[in-house]
């Protein structure tokens, strides 16, 4: 005969003990292990709540227009020099040359924002001089927006020097962020909003390079232009201007933040 | 839902016709909503075209008009030289945008034909789309086209300038403003250029030469109020032009200036006073030329290969009120030699700014009161460890060593030799004391350590000749702890001798090396924790522990 149920009703089993037993130490340890030591394993594992973060973005990032180049044009130190800056121009007297310069900026995918700059230049050189070293400057306007909104102004700095004269030089590279810091997630993070050289200053200490890149150095953020192989390319025909051929990318960036406010710069002191 | 048609129309008199009518579903495409008409468009700016949208009409590689281009295979004149062309840089094309669910599109091929030359076919296609995600009607103007710019008018044309013009070339400002602004206020500032009276008249600005994006001197840059500044630059000198002509190398170039007091126009006028002149002879050694009234040494060519009083080193003391006006200025200047041909010559030049209204003298601290690291140690004139011949001040906190060759021909005066040599490493006037602060006043006795001197006379056999020179300088935190202050409790100079014969130890050359080395030992013990009551048990969980609940 098959059996089939007919009623069921769960039963409550009561197990009794006085205070002072080892069934009351084995209930309370259970209880400890059970609350407490799974906060401890979660703390000690950096937690259950991310305290830093990343994310991605392009940044918007416009050439500012400002540039600065010198050129080594003997073995002996002479150069020559130009500047989008007067007082500068002012002060290098016979050392200016003026070159021609061709900037465009590019937005390659449609997304409204710059991806690539084309920096052009010619300089005219004189039938006894020879490049044998260039350092160009350019100076550009940065910005971020999807968590914290940065401004801030920050340069492109190109050195490159060869024993043998050249014709032309090119460079392609990115343009990229440098933190040393995280970002604040929120807000606006201007602080770097300030000129990388103080174009309105007539002395000559605000235009040395050495001044400006070690100011600029101290920043907490800063970009920096990798470029890790540029072309020196030889045998300049007499008369002929020196080229300077420069590609800056900008690229999509990842960015480190704290996830909440309160853990900036707070170590755990547990 | 998007139907396939591949109504394929083929035609070969594609150049004669004016190309098919548009298919019915191209009005899809066509703009429903017209860009709005700038209301008062500018006399010359007419209104701007709408694009063209028939696939069969467009041609991007048409570039020339009236002229064939080459390998384009939609360029409606090339009839004949279709025959010569290998392909088509153009195959397709679309008139819309790509995500359309179905849209005309304009097929271009080449086939060769049995004698070699080539035939175009061309046709027009309705292309479907198979995304579920496609467009089926477009019926807003604004959805896949860039939005019709606002025409500039004369009343919104300073707006849409300054809207969408960021950073262009040209921009820099413009160079004035410079020698100091007139102004309410009679004084300088920091910061700002000193004006100069010019002998035509005008205002000039007071100049101090400093290096600026290379190594050589910018001649014309000014020098800053109340801002300390030196600098040392290269001068580039062909002697045969330049050591008359030359204006940087010339003395009245730097005492020849006439200070304005003030800002304003009508502030007195302070000339700068000639302090002292030293020379200095081509092997380096200076002697101080007494200054009489009009004292002007201008650089003289005495041989093709020697230009002799050129300017090396120009300090200028500016004594200043505290209503920002300078009272008066004075200029130091190191005159020397000049012995090649060419050269680029290093010049040095300093300006300093004194308060002059201050009651007795200002003395310079090296830190208030603990020493400041890269300040140079106090010693008892209030003068640095520094003598005049190449020697290195005594930096706090840097440790140091240089030294020198000594070429040892034959030593028959020992001692003398030896004397002469610890002189030479000691230098002259060689400290007794040094200040254990930085701010350590001369009548303070116990502030002054002794500096204790051990040389070690190790028993040589023949000669014992200093070969090193090594001073330890303990120092110590003193203070709080969160403002610690550095003190120096210990200066000990240890110099070492000869242990062998020097001709071991020059190894048969007879040259020896001779080397001075400072080096700074941090004797301060760890802070220890004090507790004033019996300490408990400090269990307190980190402030984060249950975040982010409190």
């Amino acid at each position: 005969m098959a059996f089939y149920e007919v009623y069921s009703h769960p039963v409550l089993v009561r197990y009794r003990s006085s205070v002072c037993t080892k069934a009351t130490l084995f209930l309370v340890v259970v209880l400890c292990l059970t609350y407490i030591a799974p906060l401890l394993v979660a703390y000690r594992s950096q937690g259950f709540w991310i305290k830093r973060n990343i994310y991605e973005e392009q940044p918007v990032v416009r050439f500012q227009y400002q540039t600065l180049l010198v050129a080594a044009t003997s073995l002996q130190g002479d150069y020559v020099a130009w500047s989008t800056f007067p007082h500068l121009n002012n002060m290098l007297g016979s050392n200016l040359r003026i070159p021609a310069v061709s900037v465009r900026e590019e937005d390659q995918n449609q997304d409204g924002k710059l991806d690539l700059l084309t920096f052009q230049l010619q300089l005219p050189l004189k039938a006894d001089e020879q490049v044998y070293s260039v350092q160009l400057l350019l100076t550009f306007s940065y910005q971020l927006f999807r968590m914290s909104t940065v401004v801030m102004q920050s340069l492109a700095f190109v050195q490159h020097s060869s024993p043998v004269p050249g014709a032309k030089l090119f460079i392609s590279g990115d343009l990229r962020l440098q933190q040393r810091t995280p970002l604040p997630h929120w807000g606006l993070y201007n602080i770097y909003n300030v000129s990388v050289i103080d174009g309105s200053s007539p002395f000559a200490s605000a235009y040395d390079l050495t001044n400006v890149m070690r100011s600029y150095q101290e920043r907490n953020l800063t970009t920096v232009l990798s470029s890790p192989t540029p072309v020196w390319t030889v045998g300049r025909a007499a008369g002929s201007p020196f080229e300077l051929y420069a590609e800056i990318r900008y690229p999509l960036e990842i960015i480190r933040y704290p996830f909440n406010k309160n853990s900036e710069g707070i170590e755990s002191v547990f | 839902m998007p139907v396939e048609q591949n109504s394929k129309y083929s035609f070969t008199d594609i150049y004669t016709s004016t190309g098919p009518t548009t298919t019915p579903t191209q009005s899809f495409y066509r703009p429903t909503e017209q860009p709005p008409a700038a209301a008062e468009p500018l006399p010359v700016s007419g209104s701007i075209h709408s694009p063209v949208a028939g696939a069969d009409r467009l041609c991007p590689c048409d570039e020339n008009t009236a002229v064939c281009d080459i390998n384009c295979c939609c360029d409606r004149v090339c009839n004949e030289e279709v025959a010569l062309f290998t392909s088509c840089s153009i195959s397709a094309v679309r008139s819309g945008s790509k995500q359309l669910c179905s849209q005309d599109v304009a097929q271009y091929t080449l086939w060769t034909t049995v004698d070699g030359y080539s035939e175009l076919q061309s046709s027009v296609q309705k292309e479907t789309n198979y995304d579920i995600l496609c467009i089926q009607a477009q019926n807003r103007y604004d959805g896949l086209s860039h939005p019709s710019p606002r025409l500039p008018t004369d009343s919104n044309f300073d707006s849409l300038f300054s809207q969408f013009v960021s950073f262009i070339f040209g921009s820099e400002l413009s160079d004035e403003v410079l020698p100091a602004k007139l102004q309410t206020l009679t004084g300088y500032q920091f910061g700002d250029v000193l004006a100069t009276a010019e002998q035509s008249g005008q205002r000039g600005m007071f100049y101090l030469p400093a290096p600026g994006i290379t190594a050589d001197c910018v001649n014309n840059s000014p020098a800053a109020f109340l801002k300390d500044q030196s600098s040392r630059c290269s001068q580039h000198v062909a002697l045969d032009g330049d050591c008359s002509s030359l204006r940087a190398l010339r003395m009245d170039t730097y005492t020849n200036i006439q200070l304005f007091a003030g800002k304003n126009a009508d502030a007195p006028v302070v000339p700068v006073d000639v302090a002292s002149v030293i020379l200095q002879s081509t092997e380096g050694t200076q002697t101080e030329l007494a200054v009489s009234e009009g004292v002007n040494l201008l650089p003289v060519l005495i041989t093709t290969t020697l230009c002799a009083n050129v300017v090396l080193k120009v300090v200028y003391v500016i004594k200043y009120n505290s209503a920002g006006e300078v009272e008066n200025g004075s200029v130091s200047l190191v005159l020397g030699f000049i012995s090649e041909a060419e050269v680029s010559l290093q010049q040095e030049f300093q300006v300093m700014y004194i308060q002059g209204d201050v009651g007795g003298r200002a003395v310079h601290y090296n830190g208030n009161p603990g020493y400041v690291v890269g300040m140079p140690l106090i010693t008892e004139d209030q003068d640095c460890l520094q003598g005049p011949h190449q020697r290195s001040p005594i930096l706090f906190g840097l440790d140091y060593v240089s030294g020198c060759t000594l070429r040892l021909e034959d030593i028959t005066n020992c001692s003398l030799v030896s004397q002469l040599i610890l002189d030479v490493l000691r230098g002259p006037n060689s400290p007794q004391y040094v200040a254990s602060f930085g701010n350590s006043p001369l009548e303070n006795v116990l502030d002054w350590v002794p500096v204790k001197t051990n040389i070690n006379p190790t028993a040589a056999q023949s000669c014992n000749i200093p070969l090193s020179i090594h001073l330890e300088i303990e120092w110590t935190k003193y203070g709080s702890l969160v403002n610690p202050q550095a003190q120096i409790v210990n200066i000990r100079e240890v110099i070492e001798t000869n242990r062998s014969s020097l001709a071991l130890l020059s190894g048969g050359t007879s040259i020896l090396p001779i080397r001075g080395s400072v080096a700074f030992i941090p004797v301060s013990a760890a802070a220890l924790p004090g507790y004033r009551a019996t300490p408990s048990i400090n269990a307190k969980l980190p402030f984060d522990f249950f975040f982010p609940f409190v």
